[in-house]
């Protein structure tokens, strides 16, 4: 190799510049210097250090204005289209990966399902951990709409003794309810309480608890949505009677 | 002694920091010691995270990959029980482009562990 050769030659011919460069000029000024040349141990590291001056210029392979090694290039070859390794870099969504009007809509009869088994699953749906697009930074997820959720059932003594609690932010102002009492007063409140602590708690965990939409009796204004069936895999989500 | 004057040694020297913290929110961009405090918890975190990242894409690439998996019918431990002993040595960055990108392939690889 040429290079190889240079070093030693460049070597020698930093040695011979140093020289020369001590020898007094001959002009007019007389100008001194106590220099005497670099000494020894310099020259010796010179010589270590030494990079070849002239890059071999031979065909450079550009991919998107970077160069590509010798070894690499036969990856490249047959390619004529450059672009984003799609393959290589994981899959971040674009805006237009999951814009709203173009979600998937669920559908869910609520009626004689076991409410915490039933909101796990609205939950995965919601947030999209069933899709392999998931990112838990942006929302793509589904929409998801519960019907009959005045019929969402309980096991055991759940009914009247499952307390539901709030706190008005006064002293003293721990307000509780069963769950029978707060099933009769307001339906909807069930489901969107067990959704809602099974989402994200956050800025997005919000913003995806408005794609839950829950109403008391079979009738939903999302017919021109047409959602369809929420896929269900629990096998005891059904309250056998 | 002579007077001295400082000349723009500091303004060189915050200069670099102020060039670390552009685009920075509010004063942590604008007034120095603020954004000399930034600036070095942006290099610390930017050390730790990228050892976190690593950690980080691992875990989303097996959330991806359970998620393809389960709506194939299995679960993501069998899955990859089943391609070791298949030895089938794709690994999990891979696993989830391929199902991401390329369904009908990941497909085929369901069919060809479930022989």
């Amino acid at each position: 190799m040429a290079s190889a050769a240079a070093p030693t030659s460049m070597a020698a011919r930093f040695a011979s510049m140093s020289v020369s460069s001590t020898t007094t000029p001959t002009s007019a000024v007389k100008l001194s210097s106590s220099f005497t040349g670099n000494s020894a141990s310099l020259l010796s590291l010179r010589r270590r250090v030494t990079v070849p001056l002239v890059r071999p210029r031979n065909l450079q392979v550009h991919a998107k204005g970077g160069f590509i090694p010798a070894e690499h290039r036969w990856m490249y070859e047959g390619i004529e289209k450059m672009g984003p390794d799609v393959w290589n870099s994981t899959y971040y969504p674009k805006a237009d990966d999951h814009k709203n009007v173009e979600k998937k809509w669920y559908i869910v009869d609520a009626a004689d399902k076991r409410l915490g088994r039933l909101a796990s699953t609205i939950a995965i749906h919601i947030r999209g951990k069933d899709v392999p697009s998931f990112t838990p930074s942006t929302d793509m997820g589904a929409y998801v709409v519960v019907i009959n959720a005045g019929k969402v059932a309980v096991t055991g003594k759940k009914r009247d003794q499952k307390l539901y609690r709030r706190h008005s932010g006064r002293p003293g102002g721990m307000k509780e309810e069963t769950f029978d009492n707060l099933q009769k007063r307001i339906p909807e409140r069930i489901v969107e309480h067990a959704v809602r602590g099974m989402l994200p708690k956050g800025r997005l965990g919000r913003r995806l608890f408005t794609h839950l939409k829950v109403y008391n009796g079979s009738d939903h204004p999302h017919v021109a949505q047409q959602p369809a069936p929420l896929p269900i895999t629990d096998k005891r989500i059904n309250i056998v009677q | 002694m002579t007077r001295v004057k400082r000349g723009y040694v500091a303004r060189k020297r915050r200069k670099n920091i102020f060039t670390l913290t552009s685009g920075f929110q509010g004063a942590h961009s604008k007034l120095f010691r603020t954004a000399n405090q930034q600036g070095m918890r942006a290099l610390a975190s930017s050390y730790r995270d990228r050892n976190r990242r690593k950690r980080d894409l691992r875990r989303l690439w097996i959330t991806r990959i359970n998620a393809a998996a389960r709506n194939n019918g299995i679960s993501y431990n069998k899955l990859i029980q089943n391609l070791y002993q298949n030895q089938i040595l794709l690994n999990r960055k891979m696993l989830a482009q391929i199902a991401l990108l390329d369904t009908n392939c990941f497909s085929t690889i369901m069919k060809k562990i479930n022989e």
